[in-house]
Parts: structure tokens; C-alpha cells; sequence
């Protein structure tokens, strides 16, 4: 897994290539850190090279909805894939991002 | 080690035993030959003294006697002119005058009458003449101061009526010479007696006569008159001053010496031993006839025996010589072949415990065959000839998970050294392939860890090998090893692709390259060591390609352990009698390919609770996947549902810092897939974990609980069971006909 975190003008982008599974969420948890510390502004979060993505990785992306939400920010999941956006769909994440 | 002493200490024993045994011997019959020798020569020796002083006295005797015959002659020739002049008394000087002069060895003569023969002469008429040594005188020897009618010259004769030799005596005319005087009786016409004559025999000729006899160097003479007188003796004062039978007492041995002196004055011949002072005396002793004297040689013991004592003593000297020699020679060979024993009973010891390191050795690798007597699938034939007694080749295989994993290797060096590495690659083999699925990978491992221990510069030839059995799919990777062989059905025979690489243990950073090939369906993989292609016969002609190719192509289509005895006998034929130079490693790996049928397909995986282990669970569902040919799609939430419940129980079914496992199962079907996950944490159902609200907003969504909900939404069916102490979670996913 790799995670190239970016900081913009009006906010983040973050870009996630690989498996999202259990320990390299513990990984990717560590390096978000200061994204969430400042979500107030827009958090691009590009998985379209992400090939897969377990509860876990799913907790990290509802860490930081949840943190925008707080701090006013907003958050933008683009290029997914169709088995992840199928994941997404099962545990009523669709509904949660704005999804592009 | 105790044994071995006590076993040491009786072999010592032993050796010393029979050492001294052929010393004994040795010694015994060295003995024995010198007593016989001694004996037969003292023998011989004591024969030959005997034979030559007898005979010496025998030949002095004759010489005597005859001297003694001329006198006797002399005397007796005058007989008749005394008879002749007994008419005319005064004309018997003339007689004596003449004796004496005719006979140079006569001293003197007289003619002695009985008393009153001659009344005009008066009582006593004795004619004599003597010889001074210038003239003769004649003058008359009877008078009242000798009165010769009583003399034992005179009396002697007259009783025995024959010739008398007188005892000898000094002449006590001034002469120093010892005399002798030869008496005998003269009769008349008519036969009476009329007197003696006598001549007086100077011994003097005698004493140097007998004095000169040397039968010995160092011998000396006696000679001893009737009564025992000294007449001969290097010790002059003896001389007529004492018998034999006088000095007898002053020997310590006196008993000898009177036998001796009675033997000689008995007239005997013989001799006797007669111990004098410290020395041992040989008396021979012979009798002079007619005179009544002996005559005796003294011959010192050493004289005889002198020559035969120096001897033995040399045979001592040169025995002892020997025997210490021998007793040398058993002791160095006793030593020498104590030490050789040793010697070989170390070589005995390292050939043992060599022998014991190849066994260790060989039962590291498989070494029963068939080795998968149950499996039809795989078909295995392998052997190590070594060279020496310890190998530095190696083979090994085993099946994990389906697959077989299997590697060739050759050392460098021979020897124990190469065994030990042997054993080192054999077991980082086993060790990286366990966590390893990739051959590069184990490959590139274990060339690591070679390399960062590698201080003796060796290396070593490897090929690695992951066969899936139910696929046929090789990867493969080869470090420097012979190109294996790939024998089909058809008896076809190739050479597999293979990327050289280095050997291992050669540089720690190389990159090995992985290769894949698909095997079929009765092909056989032929790996090797070069102890094949390079089995020298006596010609030093090697074994080759060629002919390993020629010897694969004809078996080709045959079981595994055939086609391994077909090249072995190829090989033994090679070579024949030549030594085996190098060892002789082979693998023949025979794919049959599963004919199992694919619903009963299972596959297990073990995981440590560590959260670092979901790759290989990754790993495991993509194979299942690919097994059961299912989509990506499917295979992806699969692999979610699966690493959610394994994920569930490596976070929270053991406490924190202690190890526990997870056992994962699937099983193939041709209309679903199994999966039961199980562990021996604490009790634990996860189905009673109430699902998530999805609808809720998002900031009253809880961030965790997707797991189980997820398992839930993926699969089919999902039960819970606590069972022997174990949590079991069996799951199924129910596959399309199109899947």
C-alpha cells in the first residue's frame, strides 16, 4: 500500500495504490494524522489505483468524513472501482461521500 | 573410553607376554646349543690333553728306557771279562777302568766282591774307577768307613739275583750331579755269586730330558723316584729333599695328591685332578719301567680348557649381544605395531563417526521411496552416491499447501566441510521455504545468508523449485546449477529454460530471476549433479550430456524410480571399474497431475495471531480462487470476508503479547466454497454481534462493527460452533454455473 498525502490551496489530496487491508491501515491511520488535524477544506481522497480495501481501510475513510464534518471540510472519494465502489455500496458508504 | 583403556592395558599385556615368551624361548634354546657345545668340546678337549701328555710321556720314556738299555748293555758286555779275570784280581781295575771309559753316560764302575772272596786282598775288595771329567782314576772302594757288603746297591741285587736301579742320590765326590747307580749280581764259571758290578749314570741328561717336555706351555714335570723322592721339579729345593708324599700334606687338597703319589709309586698310568690354591691342576702321571720312577706332567686346568672357556665366554658375549638385540627388536615391533593398532583404531573412529555424520546426513533428506505412496498425482525418485564418505550434495522436497517444494544442490569441495554446508543450505531450504511460496525469493534468501556467514569461500550449485500439483505451474529458479532435464511421454527429451544466475553464496546482493513454465500431464523434471555428466571411466572419458540425454530418452514415458535406476545403470556401465571422482546426486520429479475429483479439492492455511500475516491469507484466497476459476470480482470479497473473520480473531481471541493460531480450511466444490475458520482463543460468536445501522448519518455512524456485517453480506451461509476448545466460524459462498 502507498499513500502520497498532498496539501493544497483549499485543502488535501490524498492517493491510495494497493491493497487497503488490516495492517496497511495501521499504516495509512499513522500518516493521515495531520490531514485530520486540518480537515476544513476540501480532502480529495483518490482511489484509482486502489485494488482493495477491508473494514479497516473502510474505518479510516469514516475517520475522516467524520473529522470534516466536525472542522467543516469536505470530502471528495474519486476513482473507484467497481468491486470497491460494490464494497462502498454494501456497508452504506455510497451514501456517505460524495462520491465523483 | 574406560573399555577402550582396559582394553589398551590387555593388548600391552598381551604384547609383552609373548615378547617375553620368544625371549624365553630363544634364550632356552641358546642354552641348550651352548651346553652341548661345551660339553662335546670339553670332551674332545679333555681327550686330546690326555692323548698328548701320555704320549709325550710315552715317547720320554722310550728315550729313557733306551739310555737305561745301553747302560744295562754296558754293564752286561763286561760280564765276561770279569769271569774271565777272576783268576787275576788286580786285572779287574782294568775292567772298571774300561766300562768307564767306553760309555761316556757312565760315571764310574766297581766291581764289588763278596767279603773275604780274595783272602790275600783282605775283607773288602772293590775295584773301582771313576771319571773327574779330565781323567780316570782307579783306587778300592771297600774300607772300614764304607762297608759296601751292606750298601743297597749291593745288597739289592745280590737278593733279587738281577739288575738294580739304586734310588737316586748326589754325588758326594764334590759333583752336584744327581746320579743313579745300575747294580747287578756276577757270577763264576760255576754260577755262584761272586759280587756286583756297578755303574754309576750320571741323571743329569735325564732331569733335562724330563725337564723339557712341554706339553703345554705352561705345564710342568715331576718325575719321583720309588720312594717318592723328587728327581725332577721346577721347584729345586724338593729335589732329593723330599717325597711326594711330604708335600702331599701341604696341599689342601691332600687326599688327591696322595692318590695321585700312591697311583705313580704303584707304577700306574692315568691321571687325576688335583685342586692347588685357587687353580685346578691336570696330573698325568706314566711309570718308568724296570726303574720303578714316575713321571708326571701338571698341566693347569686353564691350560686345556683355557681356549674353550674364551670361547663359550665369546658365545656369552655375542648370545647376550643377540638377545638383547632381539629383546630390542620385539620391543620396537611390539611398540611400533601398539602404535599402528592405534593409529588405525583412530582411523576406525573418524571412519565411524563419518560414518555416523552420513547418516545424519542422509536422514535429513527423504530418503523413502515412493515418498507419496498415497498421492497420484506426483510420482518421486531420488539418490546420493557420494564419493567419499560424506557428501557435499543435497536434494530435498516436501508438499505444503498443494505444492511441492523441492531443490537440487552440489557444494563445492567434498569432504566434511561440504556436508556440513550441506546440511546448512538443506535446513535454510526448509526454514525460508516455509513463509516463502516464490523460489526467487527462497532463493535470493537463502544466498543472503550464506553469503554474510560464507568465510571459507564456498559455494554452492542450487536449483529451487514450487510445483503446483494441481495445476502443473512451475516457478523456478536456478543458482548456478546444471540445466534439468524435462522427459516427456512421448520419450522427449528438452532442456528446461533456465537462467543461470550465480551460485549461492557467491555475492550476498545478487538478483536471482524467477522463471515459471507449465508442466504437463506425465512429464518428468530431471535435475542433477554434475557428478553425472562428469562420471570419469578408466579413460578418463566422461559420462556427458550425450549420453545422460540418449539414457533419459528412452525412458522417458516410465515411473520415476526406473527411469532414476535406467541412468544408474547407464552410468555404473560408463564408468565401470574407475573410482567414482565426484558425488552423484538425481531428482526425478514425475507430474501425473491430479485426478481427483476437484470437489473434494482442500486447502489449509495456518496464520499466527499477527496482524502482519493477512498478506499470506491474501495469498491463500487468490490460489483458492484461481482454483475453483472463479472472477476477480468474487475473489476480491472473498478475500474481504475472509480477512474481516481471520482479522476478528487474530485482534481479539488471544490476549495481547501471547501466541496463538488460526487455522484456515477451504474446501472446493464443484457448486460452492467452504471456508471454516478456527481457533483455540477464548469463546467468542460473532454472529451475535448486532449489525450496523446504515441509515444513521454520519456523524452518529460508529466506526468499526463493519467486519462481521460484511462477512455476513458476502457469503452464503455463516455458523458458529465451540467445539474441543475451539472457535469454529464455517462460512460457504454458493458459486454460479458461469462462475
Amino acid at each position: 500500500m502507498e499513500v502520497t498525502i498532498l496539501q493544497q490551496e483549499n485543502g488535501w489530496t490524498a492517493r491510495m495504490a494497493g491493497r487497503l487491508d488490516t495492517p496497511a491501515s495501521l499504516d495509512v491511520a499513522n500518516q493521515i494524522k495531520p490531514m485530520l488535524e486540518h480537515a476544513d477544506g476540501t480532502i480529495v481522497l483518490d482511489c484509482s489505483e486502489m485494488t482493495y480495501i477491508s473494514s479497516s481501510g473502510l474505518r479510516i475513510f469514516l475517520t475522516i468524513r467524520k473529522q470534516a464534518s466536525v472542522q467543516g471540510g469536505h470530502v471528495i472519494v474519486s476513482g473507484l472501482s467497481d468491486d470497491i465502489r460494490q464494497v462502498f455500496m454494501m456497508t452504506g458508504f455510497l451514501q456517505l461521500f460524495d462520491i465523483q | 573410553m574406560k573399555s577402550n583403556k582396559l582394553i589398551g592395558r590387555a593388548e600391552r599385556w598381551l604384547f609383552a607376554r609373548n615378547g617375553l615368551m620368544i625371549l624365553l624361548v630363544a634364550i632356552a634354546t641358546l642354552e641348550a646349543t651352548t651346553l652341548v657345545q661345551y660339553y662335546f668340546s670339553r670332551k674332545g678337549i679333555k681327550e686330546e690333553a690326555t692323548n698328548r701328555a701320555l704320549s709325550e710321556l710315552e715317547a720320554t720314556e722310550l728315550r729313557i728306557t733306551d739310555i737305561l738299555d745301553q747302560v744295562e748293555t754296558a754293564v752286561r758286555s763286561n760280564v765276561w771279562s770279569i769271569r774271565k779275570d777272576l783268576e787275576t784280581p788286580d786285572d779287574l781295575w782294568a775292567v772298571t777302568y774300561r766300562i768307564v771309559a767306553d760309555n761316556p753316560m757312565i760315571m764310574g764302575s766297581a766291581i764289588a766282591l763278596k767279603p773275604d772272596y780274595y783272602p790275600s786282598k783282605g775283607y773288602y775288595f772293590a775295584p773301582y774307577s771313576y771319571s773327574d771329567g779330565n781323567r780316570i782314576i782307579s783306587l778300592q772302594l771297600g774300607s772300614e768307613t764304607y762297608d759296601y757288603p751292606t750298601k743297597e746297591w749291593y745288597t739289592k741285587p745280590m737278593e733279587l739275583g738281577s739288575g738294580y736301579w739304586s734310588e737316586p742320590y748326589y754325588d758326594t765326590g764334590g759333583g752336584e750331579a744327581l746320579m743313579t747307580t745300575f747294580s747287578m749280581p756276577v757270577q763264576d764259571w760255576d754260577g755262584n755269586d761272586i759280587g756286583v758290578v756297578t755303574a754309576d749314570v750320571s741323571l743329569n741328561w735325564m732331569t733335562d730330558l724330563v725337564g723339557n717336555v712341554q706339553v703345554y706351555p705352561t705345564a710342568f714335570n715331576v718325575m719321583v723316584s720309588r720312594s717318592g723322592q723328587f728327581m725332577v721339579c721346577p721347584s729345586k729345593a724338593l729335589i732329593m729333599n723330599n717325597t711326594i708324599q711330604q708335600v702331599a700334606s701341604t696341599f689342601e687338597d691332600s687326599l688327591a695328591v696322595r692318590a695321585v703319589a700312591r697311583a705313580m709309586l704303584s707304577g700306574e698310568r692315568g691321571s687325576h685332578v688335583v685342586h692347588y690354591r685357587d687353580t685346578v691342576e691336570h696330573v698325568f702321571y706314566a711309570p718308568l719301567p724296570r726303574t720303578g720312577w714316575s713321571m708326571a706332567t701338571i698341566v693347569p686346568h686353564e691350560e686345556i680348557y683355557g681356549n674353550v672357556q674364551r670361547i663359550n665366554r665369546l658365545i656369552r658375549i655375542l648370545q647376550l649381544v643377540g638377545l638383547l638385540l632381539l629383546g630390542f627388536i620385539i620391543f620396537f615391533s611390539a611398540r611400533s605395531q601398539l602404535r599402528l593398532r592405534e593409529v588405525s583404531e583412530k582411523k576406525n573412529r573418524i571412519e565411524n563417526e563419518l560414518h555416523v555424520a552420513r547418516e545424519i546426513q542422509l536422514s535429513m533428506i527423504p530418503k523413502v521411496f515412493p515418498p507419496y505412496p498415497d498421492r497420484s498425482d506426483i510420482d518421486i525418485a531420488a539418490s546420493i552416491i557420494p564419493a567419499k564418505e560424506v557428501g557435499g550434495d543435497l536434494y530435498d522436497f516436501y508438499i505444503h499447501d498443494e505444492k511441492l517444494y523441492f531443490c537440487i544442490g552440489d557444494v563445492s569441495g567434498k569432504g566434511v566441510p561440504a556436508s556440513l554446508l550441506m546440511a546448512v543450505t538443506r535446513s535454510l531450504f526448509r526454514t525460508v521455504s516455509a513463509h516463502e511460496k516464490s523460489p526467487g525469493r527462497i532463493v535470493s534468501s537463502i544466498n543472503e545468508s550464506m553469503s554474510e556467514t560464507n568465510d571459507r569461500n564456498m559455494f554452492v550449485t542450487f536449483f529451487a523449485g514450487v510445483l503446483d500439483l494441481g495445476t502443473g505451474h512451475l516457478r523456478y529458479c536456478n543458482a548456478g546449477h546444471n540445466f534439468p532435464l524435462i522427459t516427456g511421454p512421448d520419450n522427449a527429451v528438452r532442456c528446461m529454460e533456465v537462467i543461470p544466475n550465480l551460485p549461492l553464496g557467491v555475492a550476498s546482493d545478487f538478483h536471482f530471476v524467477e522463471q515459471e513454465m507449465e508442466l504437463a500431464r506425465g512429464e518428468s523434471l530431471f535435475l542433477y549433479t554434475d557428478g553425472l555428466t562428469e562420471a570419469e571411466n578408466a579413460g578418463q572419458e566422461l559420462f556427458g550430456n550425450e549420453r545422460m540425454i540418449r539414457t533419459a530418452r528412452k525412458t522417458g514415458n516410465q515411473h520415476a524410480e526406473d527411469q532414476m535406476r535406467a541412468m544408474i545403470l547407464a552410468v555404473h556401465d560408463h564408468v565401470g571399474t574407475a573410482k567414482q571422482s565426484d558425488d552423484l546426486t538425481m531428482l526425478f520429479l514425475r507430474y501425473l497431475g491430479s485426478d481427483a475429483d476437484p470437489s473434494n479439492l482442500e486447502r489449509h492455511l495456518i496464520l499466527h495471531n499477527d496482524i502482519q500475516q493477512i498478506p499470506q491469507l491474501a495469498d491463500f484466497v487468490e490460489a483458492v480462487s484461481r482454483e475453483a476459476c472463479l472472477d476477480q470480482s468474487l475473489s476480491l470479497n472473498l478475500n474481504l470476508a475472509l480477512e474481516e473473520a481471520v482479522t476478528n480473531v487474530i485482534l481479539y481471541a488471544y490476549p495481547e503479547k501471547t501466541d496463538g493460531l488460526v487455522e484456515i480450511e477451504a474446501i472446493i466444490r464443484p457448486d460452492r466454497l467452504d471456508f471454516i475458520i478456527s481457533d483455540s482463543g477464548k469463546p467468542f460468536n460473532p454472529l451475535q454481534v448486532p449489525p450496523p445501522d446504515l441509515s444513521l448519518p454520519v456523524e452518529e455512524r460508529p466506526v468499526g462493527g463493519l467486519g462481521i456485517y460484511l462477512v455476513n453480506t458476502i457469503m452464503d451461509h455463516v455458523s458458529y460452533a465451540r467445539e474441543d476448545g475451539k472457535n469454529i466460524l464455517s462460512m460457504n459462498k454458493l458459486l454460479k454455473k458461469n462462475n
